[in-house]
């Protein structure tokens, strides 16, 4: 019998989203319709004209290819592009500002954030749903990312491609039933670890998370059927691997990890967690040794209730630990087999 | 914990140990006060226990455990009933709630050691408490009918009657006595116009309309237990889940379009898991708003839910309980012959998931054929199939059986083909199957036709599986290898046996012997064959021959390729 088969295949049931709720497909169509009725409006009293036909909602992140696990707060994500041209309109600040415009009623939370606007849902006075909706102008074929705060002086259009991303990550995850799963059990590993995280920055960012998980994705499969435990255990032993080490500022050898993203503009994805502090590096270092730690202890013991308590350790609460092989055992062997 | 204990567990250590000392070696119980014997106290998790341990003089007994002085406690498995102890008996005084630690009879208490019944009972209490939320999710998804069932206020059980369990649908709601059955509309309960004398006894009512809705993912419901009752924010959950959605697009789209007529609903939920199948009812009290969809008046609309006492009655359930082929409901029956067999089969094929039958028979029920008719003493002097019809549809109301109070003819079988999805005969005579055998060759009859018979002497039967489609009839087995007639070749029994199991009752009236054994054995196999035709398992012409240490496929020459009806020389 493959080893936690089961507690997987369940564990996987109870975190995994398949698609939207109504609820939250509701809200979104809400939301874009806002966008397109009101946006253009706003846009032309700053002289920029635009048709509401111009405007385009990408569909984007974990939804899309089907890596979404459940949380508190549900996290989607929706680009807008709008034809633009970026030398005349050259502050992206001001464009993202429009948008938020365009949306902003009491229903709604909405909040510009460096990469997109935010507009939050709350439901008894807590955060339930958030709608992210990174900006994106296009002309021609140049698409820029509208990034910065409302009032930082770090502000810039950077060249994007989002529908390029979509592809590769569709790509690599679509038609690829364990590699989701794998993607799912990390994210859900990250929630758990950094469950009491403060700020943004000290977490590893799914998109980098995902694109790890795909490079390094061992596929492990057996008659029996598909090894989950011992894909996540070298997916990511093969992650951890890829840390090297570079020299902080204060002279120490750190370890940290780069993945560059596979479209335009190339850029690490994993450099805002380290600008913010080459320390969230090493605590993710840490964390991953010792999920693979765990992992490998789970691989390498015989009894199926030793291996459920270290992916426990990794996974958390939410993952089944079989009952110890005595208990079970005993109680095959005297359960009641006769009816009247 | 008990890491020695266990790997010993077969050697002499554990003997000998008193509850006390076993209860000292777990590091998490610290042990309290003890009342009797093997009756104590202990803390577990900052709890407080009673052990009752199994009496030793009773191999089939088992160790108990109460949880003391604790109300709130909210867990699967612990109940919510108390018993309450007053002061001055042997038992502190206090509550003291039972800990259900084992399914009901699914362990042979005699085969465990007195000592170990205590460590296992002490593991599962362990274990208990140490699931996590998805496994105490599953735990009360188990035993979800009895939460609900506790919750209800009302004195009324409400009984659902459901054939499409994964369709979203509205229901009909009929008031007995001191049940509701809340109906599908595309069932019809063949007792639901009964009358007790003037009076109806279920009356259809209107007031509140009902609505099924399956759950697709049964992720967080949990059954109302202690400090939990159902509000309408359950129901908001259900309907329009934010995190998770708990219902499919058509359920969903149809909910988003109804427009309710009444102001108060009752809804009836569905929800299959790996270890059930669940389907509660609720009363469901809203503001009147006209015009309010259904989910809008669930969202926004809702001022009290109360839940209903539920079980679900109908055929499908009862089927899926017991494990009977489902692909058996909508076959249409056709059995020829309500004699010994006849009944025998009748009674047990609606108990297999055969819901339609019609039963042709002229003959009367004598009364020294009633132990050998599988309902005794009921419908002396009345036809047959008539008194098949009336005692198999009080079985369940969904079960429609028709009777024919005739002999058939090679006409009304002709006519009954179209009509019919399996032909079964069990009236014995040779000529009349013969002759219906025929009949049905002539027809090209394309569906499953069974004939099923007893020898004389009650040691010997058969079942013949014929599809007129394909090569072997029952003239095959009177057919020798010439194409000339010959008495039935099946025939197991010596002519010696069979003249000793034959009685003579005057004016030349034979009848042969036997006990009821070599009907239930033959009623069985033929279960078995048409499960059997069902799953595509027998799919060639078949006879079988049944005798009280065989079941098997038979060594006479069948199909014969002489024979005059189904053979070679037939066009
Ligand atoms: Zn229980
Ligand atoms: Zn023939």
């Amino acid at each position: 019998m493959l080893k936690l088969k089961k507690e997987f295949a369940d564990f996987y049931k109870e975190i995994k989203i398949d698609k939207e709720t109504n609820a939250l497909k509701e809200k979104r169509e809400i939301l874009e319709e806002d966008i397109k009725s009101k946006l253009p409006t706003i846009l032309k009293n700053h002289n920029i004209s635009i048709a509401r036909s111009d405007i385009r909602m990408i569909d984007q992140g974990s939804y899309k290819y089907g890596t979404t696990i459940s949380d508190d707060v549900v996290d989607r994500d929706v680009a807008v592009m709008i034809p633009l041209d970026i030398s005349i309109s050259s502050d992206p600040r001001k464009i993202k500002g429009y948008l938020r415009d365009s949306i902003n009623i009491p229903a709604r939370t909405v909040l510009i954030k460096e990469p997109c606007v935010r507009a939050s849902y709350y439901d008894n006075g807590e955060e339930w749903l958030h709608i992210d909706l990174p900006l994106y102008s296009q002309s021609g074929t140049s698409v820029h990312l509208a990034r910065g705060k409302e009032f930082s002086s770090d502000y810039s259009w950077e060249s994007a491609d989002p529908d390029g991303l979509n592809d590769y990550l569709c790509g690599q995850i679509n038609g690829n039933d364990q590699l989701r799963r794998i993607i799912c059990f990390i994210k859900k590993w990250r929630n758990v670890k950094y469950e009491g995280a403060t700020s943004d920055h000290e977490v590893p960012p799914s998109i980098g998370l995902t694109l790890l998980a795909c490079d390094c994705f061992s596929a492990q499969s057996t008659d029996e059927g598909d090894n989950d435990l011992l894909a996540l255990q070298k997916t990511m032993k093969g992650m951890l691997d890829r840390f090297t080490y570079t020299v902080d500022e204060n002279g120490d050898l750190v370890k940290t990890i780069s993945r560059d993203l596979p479209v335009t503009p190339y850029t690490d994805v994993f450099k805002k967690m380290k600008d913010s502090s080459i320390a969230h590096m090493t605590t993710f270092y840490n964390r991953l040794s010792k999920a693979v730690e765990n992992l490998t202890n789970a691989v390498n013991v015989e009894s199926a209730h030793d291996a459920g308590e270290y992916v426990q350790k990794v996974l958390g609460s939410t993952f089944s630990v079989p009952a110890k092989e005595a208990v079970a055992a005993t109680a095959q062997n005297r359960r009641e087999h006769s009816f009247g | 914990m008990q890491q020695q204990l266990r790997i010993d567990e077969n050697t002499a250590l554990v003997d000998d140990m008193n509850a006390r000392e076993i209860l000292e070696s777990y590091e998490e119980i610290t042990v309290g006060e003890q009342l009797l014997d093997d009756v104590l106290f202990f803390n577990l998790f900052e709890k407080t226990f009673l052990l009752f341990s199994p009496d030793k003089s009773d191999p089939s007994s088992m160790a108990a455990v109460y949880l003391y002085n604790d109300e709130l406690l909210d867990f699967p498995h612990i109940m919510l009933r108390e018993e309450r102890i007053a002061e001055g008996k042997e038992m502190p005084s206090g509550t003291y709630r039972y800990v259900c630690l084992f399914e009901q009879e699914s362990i042979v208490n005699t085969l465990v050691p007195y000592e170990d019944k205590i460590i296992d009972c002490i593991d599962r209490l362990i274990e208990l408490l140490s699931m996590n939320s998805s496994e105490q999710t599953r735990e009360f998804q188990k035993e979800f009918m009895f939460y609900w069932n506790s919750e209800s206020k009302s004195n009324r059980k409400y009984v659902a009657y459901i054939e499409h369990e994964t369709q979203f649908t509205e229901m009909d709601a009929f008031y007995g006595e001191n049940k509701v059955r809340l109906i599908e509309r595309c069932i019809s309960l063949s007792d639901i116009d009964d009358r007790n004398k003037a009076e109806r006894k279920w009356v259809h009512h209107i007031e509140n309309e009902v609505f099924y809705i399956p759950i697709t993912d049964s992720r967080g419901i949990l059954p109302p237990h202690k400090g939990f009752s159902w509000s309408a924010d359950c129901v908001k959950n259900i309907v329009f889940g934010k995190r998770i959605e708990h219902i499919d697009d058509d359920t969903y789209s149809q909910i988003k379009t109804i427009i309710p007529k009444t102001q108060d609903l009752i809804l009836v939920f569905g929800m299959k898991t790996e270890q059930s199948n669940v389907t509660f009812a609720l009363k469901v009290r809203c503001n009147n708003h006209k015009g309010h969809t259904l989910l809008n008046k669930l969202l926004s609309d809702i001022t009290a839910v109360e839940p209903l006492s539920t079980e679900r009655k109908d055929y499908l359930f009862l089927c899926e309980q017991i494990g009977n082929d489902i692909g058996l409901m909508h076959k249409r029956v056709l059995l020829i012959g309500a004699g010994s067999l006849g009944s025998y089969v009748a009674f047990e094929m609606v108990k297999n998931g055969i819901q339609r039958l019609k039963i042709y028979d002229n003959d009367k029920l004598v009364e020294e054929n009633i132990l050998r008719w599988a309902f005794g003493g009921f419908g002396i002097g009345l036809n047959k199939a008539a008194t098949l019809q009336f005692l198999l549809n009080m079985l369940h109301p969904e079960i429609k059986v028709e009777a024919c109070a005739e002999k058939i003819t090679e006409k009304s079988l002709t006519n009954e083909i179209s009509n019919t999805d399996i032909i079964i005969f069990t009236i014995g005579s040779s000529d009349e199957q013969l002759k219906l055998n025929a009949a049905l060759k002539r027809a090209h009859c394309s569906i499953p036709v069974i004939f099923v018979w007893l020898e004389e002497g009650g040691e010997y039967s058969h079942i013949l599986v014929a599809n007129y489609q394909k090569p072997g009839c029952f003239e095959c087995l009177y057919t020798n290898d010439q194409g000339a007639y010959v008495n039935n070749r099946a025939r197991k029994n010596t002519e010696i046996a069979s003249e000793k199991g034959v009685i003579r009752n005057g004016c030349g009236g034979t009848r042969a012997a036997y006990g009821t054994a070599i009907l239930l054995r033959t009623t069985a196999a033929l279960l078995d064959v048409i499960r059997n035709i069902q799953g595509e398992k027998i799919t060639k012409n078949t006879l079988i021959d049944i005798s009280s240490d065989r079941i098997d496929i038979s060594d006479t020459v069948f199909p014969m390729e002489a024979c005059n009806c189904c053979g070679n020389s037939v066009q």
